[in-house]
């Protein structure tokens, strides 16, 4: 679907994409992350043909982005706006017909969006009227008008209710079933582990983490297992360190020890197990770790921060 | 992605729509032309009442007479005034085609000068005037009043003619004495065509003259600034609402350009198309009786300046409003641009007065006073503009609006997502060459 390689984007001298490789299943929902300044909207703004990237290569199955149907992506920037004194309703159609609808098919798939997001007694209200969340549908209605294959969605979910959050969400998964693939930028890094299958982290330009969310946050793990039970734990051979609450206990490791032989030491001890998972941390310890371990760099070293575990998991799908 | 003409065109036809269905577009097409009808009417009539009132309270002059030549003038000054004369496009106006007002004014003989000011002071009389001892050898008079008007000076033309009835009154039959106190009164002047044949100056064929090309004009300039300020007032509150990134996924920084150049412009042409309407309406008959047509040819040519000028501001406005933060920001940069549009229109006087002097030929060929300047010289009376000018003229405004548009496009694509902060001239510069 969205094939991104070795691409390169500088201001001034300085790299602010430096040599970003990914790619983007069809279907697929896949975070784009990183930090405020990282890169991410200058690498969106390449996606969408917004700029021209100074080396390297942007295709959409197989085409060069700027060869590409201007109807085939839809972006929501982060910093958005509407005309404020057009009817709703012309501003949707507006956007229907710049993605080649016909003028009727437009207004039609306009109307539908609007029922779909509840809006449709504002249909012929100016923007101005509406609410700031109800601006926030109208803005989504407008990368969902004719059925773009690719969404670029920056931060979302600002701005909306957790009513709204549920049926944007729906939204999206029907876009998906659809076939459509979706780019999330965000920082809601609870909304990345609950909806993208895949993600890449980018830092001052450099790829810093890419491959599946689950993969990042096992690699991230400190070998360590999530018990809940209802007996009392004494000391487990090979654990570390106990840390218990709440009916739940984070059972630290030691290095050689591996998590069945705890299990079955845990068994063999007649503790009645209720769940046995591996630790991994949330994706927001991992997204601050790597930003910290990014940042860190400034005092001494150079170079693109904490390459190491994209060499490990680029690729990996 | 090449350029798409349908999406030029919904661009287009958004802009249109979007700028004439405001508030302030019927405000514009509706009041501009009211609000200079109701300033021509101010100044005009304002000009004759104000003639009108300055002789009605000239009701009594009183008079020292040192010379002793006017002993036998007449104790009465008689001033016709027609209704139009006052007019300053039609001062000169045949006298007998509109009715005239009679105003009387007395005199009043005085033997000294203390007399005279006590009955001024006492409001007994209107005005004073002394002539001197030596007045036929010095022509020394010396009027009194208790104020004067700023902008008539109707009460000295009675009083100068008054003077000179008196001089040879008497000494000449009445007929005689009546022309020597106007003898210019039904002068026709004729001057060199541009058949090449001295014509008749007719007075109101005056006030078209000057009139039809300050209109022209001046409709040409404003329909340019009008459509460049719509094109400005668009990018700015697109730039300011945030909503150009997402568009500009969906349409290219050119087409969105060219689409705003189109539809923007022809909500200028529109508007107008619609005074034009308006003043063929009510100025059309007039121009018909007065016998003046506007040449096709001229017609012609005022559509490619317009054409042509507004590519030039258009994409000059375009690239300002994409700098920019917000309205007021560019508006600050724009008012100087619209300023030269302008120029020709505070240098009328000389462009009409000397269309073929090296300055009114250069302001015609400089691209941002062109079109104006041009307008002015090719339908100022006596005036024949070489064809090669108005060749040379047209092609340098070509060039300077495709150079606009290249180098605003380049700007407009990098300027439009940049967001609180105005470029610096040598970087705004830097993108207008590399875009």
């Amino acid at each position: 679907m969205l094939d991104v390689r070795d691409v390169l984007k500088s201001y001034d001298g300085r790299a602010v994409v430096n040599r970003v490789t990914f790619e983007v299943a069809p279907g697929e929902i896949f975070a784009l992350l990183g930090p405020n300044g990282a890169g991410k909207t200058t690498l969106i703004r390449m996606i969408t043909d917004i700029l021209r990237p100074d080396a390297g290569t942007i295709r959409l199955d197989g085409r060069a982005v700027a060869d590409r149907a201007r109807n085939e992506i839809a972006y929501l920037p982060e910093e958005r706006g509407l005309y404020r004194r057009s009817k709703t309703i012309e501003t949707l159609a507006y956007y229907g017909e710049l993605k080649g609808l016909s003028a009727r098919d437009a207004r039609r798939s306009a109307m539908t969006l609007l029922e779909r997001v509840e809006l449709r007694d504002w249909a012929l209200k100016p923007i101005q009227a509406l609410s700031k969340g109800m601006q926030q549908k109208v803005q989504l209605c407008t990368v969902l008008i004719g059925d773009p294959r690719l969404l670029i969605l920056d931060e979302p979910f600002t701005g909306l209710d957790p009513l709204n959050v549920q049926m944007f969400e729906t939204l999206l998964s029907e876009r998906r079933a659809a076939g459509a693939t979706v780019l999330l930028s965000t920082h809601q890094m609870n909304k990345v582990e609950e909806l993208c299958d895949r993600a890449l982290m980018i830092n001052r330009g450099h790829m810093v983490l890419y491959g599946a969310v689950r993969d990042i946050r096992r690699r991230y793990s400190d070998h360590a297992v999530v018990l809940r039970t209802a007996s009392r734990l004494g000391a487990v051979p090979g654990v570390r360190s106990i840390v218990a609450g709440n009916g739940e206990a984070t059972l630290t490791l030691e290095g050689s020890t591996t998590p069945q032989s705890v299990l079955r030491a845990l068994l063999d001890h007649g503790v009645e197990v209720e769940s046995f998972a591996l630790a991994s941390p949330p994706l927001e310890d991992i997204f601050v770790k790597v930003v910290r371990e990014g940042l860190g760099l400034d005092h001494g070293q150079s170079g693109p921060p904490t390459v190491e575990p994209v060499a490990a998991i680029a690729g990996a799908r | 992605m090449r350029a798409s003409w349908p999406r030029i065109a919904t661009v287009a036809r958004r802009e249109f729509l979007a700028t004439v269905r405001r508030k302030a577009f019927v405000f514009t097409v509706v009041g501009t032309p009211a609000y200079f009808a109701f300033v021509m009417w101010i100044s005009t009539t304002g000009e004759m009442k104000e003639r009108a009132e300055v002789l009605k309270e000239l009701s009594t002059v009183g008079v020292v007479d040192s010379s002793g030549l006017f002993s036998d003038a007449s104790l009465e000054i008689r001033t016709e005034v027609s209704s139009e004369s006052g007019s300053m496009f039609a001062r000169k106006a045949p006298s007998g085609l509109v009715p005239a007002t009679l105003f009387r004014t007395k005199v009043r003989v005085f033997g000294d000068h203390a007399n005279g000011e006590a009955a001024l002071r006492s409001r007994e009389i209107s005005q004073l005037v002394v002539v001197s001892a030596d007045y036929l050898e010095s022509g020394h008079v010396r009027r009194y009043a208790r104020t004067s008007s700023l902008f008539s000076s109707a009460d000295k033309r009675a009083i100068a003619s008054w003077l000179a009835n008196g001089l040879v009154r008497g000494r000449v039959d009445s007929l005689l004495a009546a022309r020597v106190s106007r003898p210019a009164e039904l002068e026709q002047l004729y001057t060199l065509g541009k058949s090449g044949r001295f014509e008749l100056k007719d007075d109101r064929r005056e006030m078209l003259d000057f009139m039809l090309p300050f209109m022209f004009a001046m409709l040409l300039g404003v329909s340019i600034v009008l459509g460049g300020q719509y094109l400005l007032q668009g990018v700015a509150e697109e730039k300011e609402s945030r909503i150009l990134e997402s568009l500009l996924c969906t349409v290219s920084a050119e087409e969105l350009m060219a689409g705003k150049l189109f539809g923007l412009g022809a909500a200028g042409l529109l508007v107008v198309a619609i005074w034009v309407g308006i003043g063929a309406v009510f100025v059309g008959p007039i121009l018909v009786l007065a016998g003046v047509t506007l040449p096709a040819g001229l017609l012609a040519i005022a559509l490619a300046y317009f054409l042509l000028g507004y590519l030039f501001y258009g994409s000059l406005m375009t690239g300002i409003g994409a700098v920019t933060n917000n309205m007021r920001e560019a508006q600050q940069f724009a008012v100087w641009f619209t300023f030269l549009n302008f120029v020709p229109f505070i240098m009328i006087t000389f462009l009409l007065g000397r269309p073929n002097s090296p300055l009114a030929v250069g302001l015609s060929l400089f691209p941002p006073t062109a079109a104006g300047a041009m307008m002015l010289r090719l339908t100022a009376p006596s005036s024949v503009v070489p064809l090669w000018q108005v060749a040379a003229s047209l092609a340098l405004l070509a060039a300077a609006g495709w150079g606009a548009l290249m180098a605003s496009a380049r700007i407009f694509r990098i300027g439009l997502l940049l967001y609180g902060k105005t470029p610096s001239l040598p970087e705004i510069l830097r993108w207008a060459r590399q875009g």
